[in-house]
């Protein structure tokens, strides 16, 4: 990510050195502005569902998904932290159902659990099934081209079902391919 | 789509019930529950910060319009319309910024055309991948989860490919 944000930072700021250069310093302050108006909104939508998973940990649901789950998740994340694992299988599940916002402070749990645990593969396993995530239903696709006046919105559901699945596959396959036996701490 | 509006109530509710039944300490665990949610904003904050201060610039200065001419003959070569580079392009940095970017798609070229139906599937199939690392990643002393970026961006724009061969028979 260092190489990346140098690159882009470089190369986009050379561009706005020559064309127009009193343009840097507002887009630099706009996406600040956009980061300050995200926060409120993330924090906004993290109160809901971290009160949501505390009730539902509480109960004794999550860890009765994790262990129906579990020999499954010990195998795609090579590991065997039952905490870290009932996080991971939550956040997939979350993502499947299409909750705005509920996966990702589950994510990061997972993530920073496994990172704890040295488990650099499980972290990456969890990042590509989050970043190229199964879409069961794309609802703001749906409500744009509603809006843009389609003669049947939902058209387009198995084609992104269909090939989010490919995504999903393709990514876990390159995963696997590129990383050690032995998930390794990378 | 109506059904889909009962998802979140119904989950709330049940959970609810069954903790009830349970004798769970409802609004003691909700709160602290809720307790996490702001340690967790500010673990995000300055990388969101960082990411979305180079996603203006990747937009503003032209680079992104620039490397969206490039690519487009190599993407037209497998079936995207060059329409849609720039979707793909923008869509790993900013969500909000694609979905602007698909909104005038739709508007130019009609919601239900084969391009407008190739930028809803493509839109949808891929994520916002750079934003999602920031977020995993913030504040976890590792390498970079270069790998994992590298693999996800290529798998996503795979899937945008085949995501445009399925719109021209589905």
């Amino acid at each position: 990510m260092n190489f990346v944000f140098a690159l882009v930072f470089l190369l986009s700021g050379a561009m706005f050195l020559v064309r127009d250069p009193e343009g840097f310093l507002p887009a630099l302050l706009s996406g600040g502005e956009k980061a300050a108006a995200l926060s409120l909104a993330l924090l906004a939508s993290y109160c809901v569902w971290l009160g949501f998973f505390r009730v539902l940990e509480e109960t004794g649901l999550a860890g009765k998904l994790s262990r129906a789950l579990f020999p499954a998740a010990k195998r795609l994340f090579r590991s065997d932290d039952r905490e870290a694992l009932t996080l991971a299988c939550e956040n997939l599940s979350a993502n499947f159902l299409g909750l705005p916002g509920a996966p990702t402070p589950l994510g990061k749990r997972a993530v920073e659990k496994f990172c704890a645990a040295k488990n650099g593969y499980a972290a990456d396993v969890l990042f590509v099934l989050n970043a190229t995530s199964v879409q069961l239903l794309p609802t703001t696709v749906i409500a744009l081209r509603a809006a843009a006046g389609s003669s049947s919105p939902a058209d387009i559901l198995l084609p992104t079902l269909l090939s989010t699945l490919i995504s999903t596959l393709l990514g876990l396959l390159f995963l696997r391919l590129l990383s050690p036996k032995r998930g390794k701490f990378a | 789509m109506k059904y889909a509006a009962l998802v979140i109530p119904v989950l709330f509710l049940a959970l609810f019930v069954y903790a009830a039944v349970r004798r769970v300490k409802l609004y003691d665990c909700f709160t602290d529950g809720v307790k996490g949610a702001i340690p967790l904003v500010l673990s995000l904050f300055p990388y969101l910060a960082a990411v979305l201060m180079l996603s203006e610039l990747f937009e503003g200065s032209g680079l992104s319009a620039l490397l969206t001419e490039a690519i487009s003959p190599a993407l037209r070569a497998v079936g995207v319309p060059p329409e849609i580079a720039k979707l793909l392009l923008v869509k790993p940095f900013s969500g909000s910024g694609s979905t602007a970017l698909l909104s005038e798609i739709f508007s130019v070229h009609g919601a239900d055309s084969y391009i407008g139906r190739c930028a809803a599937v493509c839109y949808g199939s891929s994520e916002t991948v750079f934003y999602i690392s920031a977020v995993y990643f913030a504040g976890i002393r590792r390498k970079t989860p270069a790998k994992a970026i590298a693999v996800s961006l290529l798998a996503n724009l795979l899937g945008a490919v085949f995501g445009c061969l399925f719109c021209r028979f589905l």
